[in-house]
């Protein structure tokens, strides 16, 4: 008995020493960290009095950005350059990889940072949940001011058609509420070099790719391969500029009854139908977040001849081995008939403010001071390119193949996303019409069902526009 | 939260009682995920029991050279990552220079060569097999244990009555682990639920056309990549119902009296 009242006495004991031990050291952590955010602002407001005299206290802008290929180094440029302009500002920056996962939790918590630079299309799909929650800060009125620290304003400086899209203006009303940054044009990837070794033609319809498809299959090349089922939206965008211009691709995109049933759309269809007798055999295969670097391999190995893609391909398989020849082309989506359009369709990030944000007045000024010669050459020198006017003229070499693909005659930039509707259950526009290609492809379902359930995604979420 | 409709930020929510609930009854893509998630329950467990039973039971009765280092190889996919599993396991499915393709073709047995990742009818038990292969260790070692805690005289009074090993492993052996082997089947549940999730999501991403989906991936799906939390919640209701109830059933149909040694 004594020794189980004695075990008893000691385990209470452990328990509470425990208990005490775990809350001291976090009461002291917690006084650890105030005395150094104090330390901190304290250091700020010396400084900050130091070189400005009775300066009033300045206000702090958080900004959130993606960490993409570009680098982080680049942000922190301009966050210095920024606060040397704009004394009274600083700026905390949260660069993280991951960055929904970072700042999600701080949103939910009601802490939202001031500016977010994260586009549309990522599979945490944060920015479009914002869209449709309505949480995204209208920007239209920014475009008419001044880029901060200089005469010109921002619509001078920023290139046509780039905030007149579905992918800045979500609701289709005219307004703005995201703001286009660094743009990639995005098309069909090839090797040029293999095309001159071999004297054909890069083609610029349908017709001459099913021709060529038929010569290459000949030699044992496939004519087509992609990475995922992900890399048709620009694909299929192109595609529906090419059919009825900007205002079929807007109809579409703003899910018009009836559209996906209609002739136009019903090519686009049979034309990825007839592509999948010309695709690579191992592609469905490799669909997938972990193989698709193997379809991109596939080019680069001379064993098909072109992917959709963007020009960040390049420094993805920057290390991956290549045919002797190789040298990286890129094409426009063939056109539908002889000397149509053809489209490339431009992808690009978008910068933006919450709603909820603490700081808008500086958070919008902030933005237009990125569109400021100082903030777009910094980005320039990380690799990072924004529509501005004059700025493919800087860029050298490979990248200014890219970017210059508009500068052939027929060629027109393409660019928009779906329509912004309130969220709907269990229906995902993305996954319907791209998904679903890796089961037209294996043979597994037929264009036919294919269409119908697209109409029937497009048509719930008709419904649900705002 | 399920019985609102949410985007996941706070300012926007509605109530809309058991509408989720309703819309997941007539929504084919779960139904395919929750296809895909029995389907992996019930092949995953028989494959890993039979199995894992199997190599406890020779590697605990026999006396086979390397013993210990079977035991040690056994268990090692089990301490792998999830992600390093995946990586493995689409080098081995690989169509052209793949394990399993290659060893097919110099046994110049070219029809079982497949496309193990992208043949929808097949992806999902490659999928099973994956996760096979990492569970046999962790519930060989549990299977193991149990049968060395039987007492060896029971051994050498069957065999000097004559029984076969067959005959031992039945009437000695099973009966004796009944107990583990129940306990490890709601393991079973459990664990293919969370890691299939993992391997699908870092292996094939849902594909082709969601022909790997499980109901984990398709609810964070639904709440992150389609703004319906909401949506995603009732789907994670679904999913603990259902688990907690097939453990439940599980439990009471392989209900015996435990035997005593």
């Amino acid at each position: 008995m004594n020794v189980k009242k004695l075990l008893f006495a000691l385990s209470v004991l452990f328990l509470t020493i425990g208990l005490v031990a775990c809350s001291d050291s976090k009461s002291s952590e917690g006084k650890e960290t105030n005395e150094e955010t104090n330390e901190e602002t304290n250091e700020e407001t010396n400084e900050e009095t130091n070189e400005e005299g009775n300066e009033e206290e300045g206000t702090t802008l958080h900004v959130a950005a993606l960490e993409s290929a570009y680098g982080a180094d680049m942000w922190e440029k301009i966050a210095d350059s920024y606060e040397t302009t704009n004394e009274n500002v600083k700026i905390e920056l949260t660069i993280k990889k991951n960055l929904e996962e970072v700042i999600r939790p701080n949103m939910q918590a009601g802490e939202y940072p001031d500016v977010v630079l994260l586009a549309t299309g990522r599979p945490e799909a944060l920015t479009e949940t914002l869209m449709k929650e309505n949480g995204l800060e209208n920007i239209t009125d920014i475009f008419d001011q001044k880029v901060s620290g200089e005469d010109s304003t921002v619509n001078e400086k920023i290139l046509d058609g780039f905030t007149d899209t579905l992918a800045t203006n979500p609701y289709a009303d005219g307004e703005t509420y995201l703001a286009p940054m660094f743009y990639s044009p995005t098309g069909l990837f090839y090797n040029a070099g293999l095309f001159e070794e071999k004297g054909w033609d890069v083609p610029k319809t349908w017709d001459e790719m099913w021709e060529l498809g038929d010569k290459a299959s000949e030699e044992g090349i496939a004519l087509f391969t992609y990475p995922t089922t992900g890399y048709f939206d620009t694909f299929i965008g192109s595609m529906l500029y090419a059919l009825g211009g900007p205002d079929f691709f807007n109809s579409a995109m703003t899910y018009e009854d009836g559209i996906w049933e209609s002739d136009k759309s019903t090519e686009v269809f049979e034309t990825i139908e007839k592509l999948a007798s010309y695709t690579e055999k191992n592609t469905v295969a490799n669909a997938n977040p972990n193989d698709f670097t193997k379809n991109q391999q596939l080019v680069l190995d001379n064993k098909a001849l072109f992917m959709p893609n963007g020009n960040w391909v390049v420094d993805e398989m920057k290390e991956a081995p290549r045919a002797d020849n190789f040298e990286w082309g890129m094409t426009s989506i063939p056109a539908f008939e002889d000397g149509g359009d053809r489209y490339a369709f431009t992808f690009f990030e978008q910068i933006w403010v919450p709603s909820a944000a603490e700081n808008k007045v500086d958070a919008k000024d902030f933005i237009t001071y990125m569109y400021s010669d100082e903030a777009s050459s910094i980005f320039l020198e990380a690799g990072a390119v924004q529509p501005i006017e004059g700025i493919t003229d800087q860029l050298d070499g490979q990248k200014q193949i890219f970017y210059g693909i508009y500068d052939d005659e027929d060629v027109l930039p393409a660019m928009g996303t779906f329509a912004s509707t309130e969220p709907v259950a269990g229906v995902n526009m993305g996954d319907t019409l791209y998904g679903t290609i890796g089961s037209v492809i294996s043979g597994k379902i037929t264009i036919e069902e294919w269409r119908a359930s697209v109409e029937e995604a497009s048509d719930k979420l008709r419904e649900a526009m705002n | 939260m399920s019985l609102y409709r949410w985007g996941g930020f706070s300012n926007t929510k509605e109530f809309v009682g058991f509408d989720n609930f309703i819309t997941l009854w007539n929504d084919v893509d779960f139904i395919q995920s929750f296809q895909n998630s029995i389907l992996l329950i019930v092949v995953v467990a028989i494959f890993t029991l039979l199995i894992a039973v199997f190599f406890a039971a020779v590697l605990t009765k026999e006396t086979i050279p390397g013993g210990n280092f079977f035991r040690v190889i056994f268990y090692v996919p089990n301490i792998l990552s999830i992600v390093v599993i995946a990586g493995v396991f689409s080098a081995i499915y690989d169509p052209s220079s793949g394990l399993l393709n290659s060893i097919f073709g110099t046994l110049s047995l070219e029809n079982f060569q497949q496309m193990w990742l992208g043949d929808q009818d097949i992806i999902i038990y490659s999928v099973a097999g994956a996760l096979v292969w990492q569970a046999i260790g962790y519930y060989m070692v549990m299977y193991m244990s149990s049968m060395a805690s039987i007492p060896p005289s029971f051994y050498e009074a069957a065999s000097l009555e004559g029984a076969s090993k067959w005959k031992q492993f039945t009437n000695i052996t099973l009966p004796l682990i009944w107990n583990t082997i129940r306990t490890t089947l709601t393991f079973y549940i459990i664990s293919t639920i969370n890691l299939s999730f993992l391997l699908v999501k870092a292996m094939t991403g849902g594909g082709p056309d969601g022909s790997t989906e499980v109901f984990l991936s398709y609810m964070y799906d639904q709440a992150y990549g389609n703004s319906t939390y909401g949506y995603g919640m009732a789907i994670g209701v679904v999913v603990f119902i259902f688990s907690f109830a097939l453990a439940a059933i599980v439990n009471h149909i392989t209900k015996r009296d435990v035997l005593e040694y």
